[in-house]
């Protein structure tokens, strides 16, 4: 199997090629049996890439350490569960998964476009090869996962302690289906590039992949948060490292292109920002790779430096002279049909949206890169950390928030005054209610009060939309307020939808702003000892350590201490903290020791227990640090919110007898087919939200 | 005005000089008279100050190390790595914070010394001076800029959308796509 998976490698990477080469020359010379080629071998790429992934996954379940990354990322006594996900551990596993992912994709695209797009569908399967071949040929010729070793080892390195979570088998996964499904609706702008069929056509094609992107981004984030917060143990969820910076980068230019491709949609404008950002969140992905893999910027993600890096730079480099050249050379084929007209309308708030979010998106890119741009200027190193990170992006944030609320309550075209006063009165009176009760009540910190005062106006902003839409159902169908609400939603599922992911949005900076009420505590207890402190809700607690234990597990030895919690009305409860020592199968230490923390959770703050080490003569005094996390599960859910409202936003909905009727922002757009002519398609009408 | 001749020889210059820069600075990246160890820890030690009190409370040592970088790849502060990652830097340099605190040190003073002793990498986040400006406000100026241009934008497009409101003589309910539309089949009836 493991033969036969490293020459299905060889294999997917000819195919691929193939692939690449006819299909482009097909779409060129308008030759349907080399396109028809095309599409063929690239099914053959995904049965060949899927062949080479069950011939690493094979030799990981059954610990062939003949295979260098066997040997580097398992060991015998690793749980089968943490085998299957070490394919995606190591650097050549994950180029692999990369690849495997790719092929599944394009596969896809190449079904669902089996009757349409297929005047771009050349050139789509051309650009995918292309993509494919680059990932296969640095996969096979520079992280290959079948190198050998010299030798077979009696055990395997084993995989690193902190990937030994649930989380690290569905986080990374997800950021690659987030990553990878980028690659879409980049080989659709470059088909309607090459073939200057730049009309709504491609846009419709490449809008669900773009929302699949942002879907498996936005849960691959988050849980790569969480899988921070319980692993990690330093109390936080996002630390601003490189790599995490390297998934938000696409995830912010993805969720401002879903907005502005309204506008295309509806109004037929900003065709060349569209295009450049489907472009760049394309780049970003493999930029976040490159900064990933390459070693070039220190992160706590890194793999190690190798020469992956050198072939992903060339790769980004090529790919943005060829987006250039084809952007530069079809500028006029991109030209906008209608203008916007006024400063206050809808069109206006998406376009201020777009630009904050690709503000946002530069500054953590220009964050990430400053000390690379410092060193190379002043000759010295810099660390560009939270501080600054924090500085910069929360008032861009607050104001991405505010927009949030301000989008979806102005017409589009041209809003009047009284349009506004109507529109804005509830909001706003909901957001300062809600901000002057938090400052009745005592809360003090600037950023923590514009940011509930904000969040209140977007969440009446969305209540407002609901309250609208479902007494508007009522009226027209009489029907029940819960049979109202869910129809509403079911109707108009990008409207709507849109707004659950604006509520998901207003739940995460409630969380966020939660941060700013974190209380840490370090402290020694010996057995026995208590310690009082006192939590932001200014509740006292009363910890008592229960004793240091020692104990063995199936592969690691486990120092443990277990705390009492106590506070007024609520009955004490038991929180453990690890230190975690891995060994291997022969029982020698394996990586250095790993943090396992206690939380004590609930909806309004983590307990958050940390041991650090146990010191002492008789090695029982525990070091521990206990941190008082106000409103972390809000985190997650504004996450499951947030991928909640993509989803109903991406579920298919029926049309009736072809004819697309929506109403929208105060007009009705109504296109039958007859009435469109080939070559100048209309825009489809869209609805509001994402 | 400058020949090509005088552009290419001042920008070779200006290349030049900055290499120098970069080449000299990193030369002189170590602080005078630290002593760093095998693994780049580099010990920040200070005779205690004669009859010093203590002037750091527990939660303003804390602070000072939330702005100290741990050297190690975690990419935290030193304050957060120290408990929670496996790291060799970071318990030695809250054992030098420990120390200079204990020594009577200010906030800033210890600040400086472990500046001194790793350069300004050992900061959180770089000061706001010389050519760090450009990285605290380019973020900034990106957006403001982005916004300008936007409204300009915006602007431009609103005057065209009323001159064009101005010479039409009766209010048309219909989209722009629509009238697109309605201009091509004129243009192609016209002989």
């Amino acid at each position: 199997m493991i033969l036969l998976g490293e020459l299905s490698l060889w294999v997917a990477l000819l195919m691929a090629t193939w692939s690449a080469t006819v299909s482009f020359a097909g779409g060129r010379m308008s030759r349907s049996d080399l396109v028809a080629s095309g599409e063929r071998s690239m099914y053959a790429s995904v049965a060949f890439v899927a062949l080479s992934s069950i011939g690493l996954w094979t030799a990981l379940i059954t610990s062939d350490f003949s295979l260098r990354f066997v040997a580097s990322y398992t060991s015998a006594n690793l749980p089968t569960v943490y085998k299957f996900s070490a394919f995606w551990g190591g650097q050549a596993g994950s180029m692999l998964f990369w690849c495997l992912i790719l092929s599944l994709y394009s596969a896809l695209t190449l079904v669902a476009n089996r009757r349409r797009n297929r005047e771009l569908m050349p050139y789509v399967t051309g650009t995918l090869a292309t993509i494919l071949v680059f990932f296969l040929g640095t996969t096979a010729f520079s992280a290959n996962p079948y190198a050998r070793l010299d030798w077979i080892p009696p055990d395997g390195t084993g995989l690193n302690p902190q990937l030994q979570n649930p989380g690290m088998a569905f986080h990374p996964p997800n950021l690659y289906l987030g990553y990878v499904a980028t690659s879409v609706p980049f080989a659709f702008a470059i088909a309607a590039l090459v073939t200057r069929r730049l009309d709504a056509e491609w846009l419709a094609a490449v809008r669900r992949w773009s929302l699949v992107s942002w879907l498996f981004l936005t849960i691959g984030i988050t849980m790569g948060m969480w899988w921070a917060y319980v692993e990690l143990g330093w109390g936080g969820y996002w630390a601003w490292d490189p790599v995490e910076n390297a998934s938000l980068l696409p995830w912010l230019t993805g969720t401002a292109f879903l907005h502005s491709i309204m506008i295309q949609e509806k109004r037929g404008m900003l065709r060349k920002w569209n295009v450049t950002l489907v472009v760049a969140t394309f780049l970003l992905s493999i930029l976040g790779t490159f900064i990933t893999r390459s070693g070039v910027i220190e992160s706590v993600h890194s793999f190690a430096q190798s020469p992956v890096g050198s072939y992903f730079a060339a790769f980004l480099v090529t790919a943005i002279a060829v987006t250039g050249f084809l952007v530069a050379t079809r500028l006029r084929d991109l030209e906008a049909r209608a203008e916007l007209e006024s400063m206050v309308s809808r069109e206006a708030a998406f376009l201020y949206n777009n630009v904050v979010l690709v503000g946002i998106a530069f500054s953590v890119l220009w964050g990430t890169l400053f000390p690379i741009i410092s060193e190379a200027v002043r000759g010295s190193k810099i660390t560009v950390g939270p501080p600054f990170f924090n500085t910069v992006n929360i008032p861009l944030g607050l104001l991405l928030l505010a927009l949030t609320g301000v989008g979806p309550l102005i017409a589009w075209r041209r809003a009047s005054v009284a349009n506004l006063k109507r529109q804005f009165a509830v909001p706003v009176a909901g957001g300062l209610f809600l901000g002057t009760a938090l400052f009745a009540l005592g809360m003090r910190d600037g950023y923590a009060l514009v940011s509930y005062t904000l969040a209140g106006f977007v969440f009446t902003t969305i209540g407002q939309e609901f309250v609208k839409g479902v007494n508007a159902r009522r009226r027209m169908h009489d029907e029940p307020v819960p049979v109202a609400f869910v129809r509403l939603i079911a109707r108009n599922r990008r409207r709507y939808g849109g707004y659950i992911v604006h509520f998901g949005v207003v739940v995460l900076f409630a969380a966020f702003a939660g941060l700013a009420f974190k209380k840490e505590y370090d402290l020694s207890l010996t057995p026995g000892a208590s310690f009082s402190a006192v939590d932001p809700y200014n509740r006292t607690w009363t910890f008592t350590s229960q004793g240091v234990s020692r104990y063995e597990e199936l592969n690691r030895q486990v120092t443990a201490v277990v705390l009492e919690a106590k506070r007024a009305g609520m009955a004490p409860t038991l929180i453990k903290s690890e230190k975690r020592q891995h060994v291997d199968s022969r029982g020698q230490p394996t990586f250095e020791p790993s943090t396992e923390v206690g939380i004590l959770e609930s909806l309004r703050q983590d307990v958050y227990l940390v041991l650090h080490g146990v010191s002492g003569d008789d090695r029982e005094t525990a070091e521990i640090r206990i941190t008082f996390n106000p409103l972390v599960w809000w985190v997650w859910y504004g996450g499951i919110i947030m991928a909640l409202g993509g989803l109903i936003v991406m579920w298919p909905q029926a049309t009736r007898g072809g004819a697309r009727r929506r109403a929208e922002g105060g007009y009705v757009v109504v296109m039958q087919p007859s009435e469109r002519r080939p070559a100048e398609a209309p825009e489809p009408p869209v609805e509001a939200g994402v | 005005m400058a020949t090509r001749r005088q552009f290419v020889v001042a920008l070779g210059g200006t290349v030049a000089a900055v290499a120098a820069r970069a080449a000299h600075a990193q030369q002189g990246a170590e602080a005078p008279g630290a002593t760093m160890e095998g693994d780049g820890y580099v010990p920040v030690r200070r005779l205690p100050r004669p009859a010093a009190a203590k002037r750091l409370t527990p939660l303003e040592r804390d602070a000072v190390e939330r702005n100290l970088a741990c050297p190690c790849p975690c990419t935290l502060d030193v304050f957060t790595c120290r408990t929670s990652m496996p790291c060799g830097f970071s318990p030695r340099l809250h054992a030098d914070v420990v120390q200079l605190a204990d020594g009577g040190y200010s906030a800033d003073e210890i600040m400086a010394a472990f500046e001194q002793a790793y350069g300004e990498k050992i900061l959180m986040a770089p000061h706001k001076q010389g050519f760090n400006w450009v990285g605290w406000i380019a973020p900034f100026a990106a957006v403001g800029g982005g916004a300008f241009a936007a409204g300009a934008l915006i602007r431009r497009w609103g005057r065209r959308a009323a001159e064009r409101r101005a010479t039409s003589p009766v209010p048309i309910q219909a989209s722009d796509d629509e009238l697109a539309r309605l201009e091509a089949a004129i243009r192609s009836d016209d002989p």
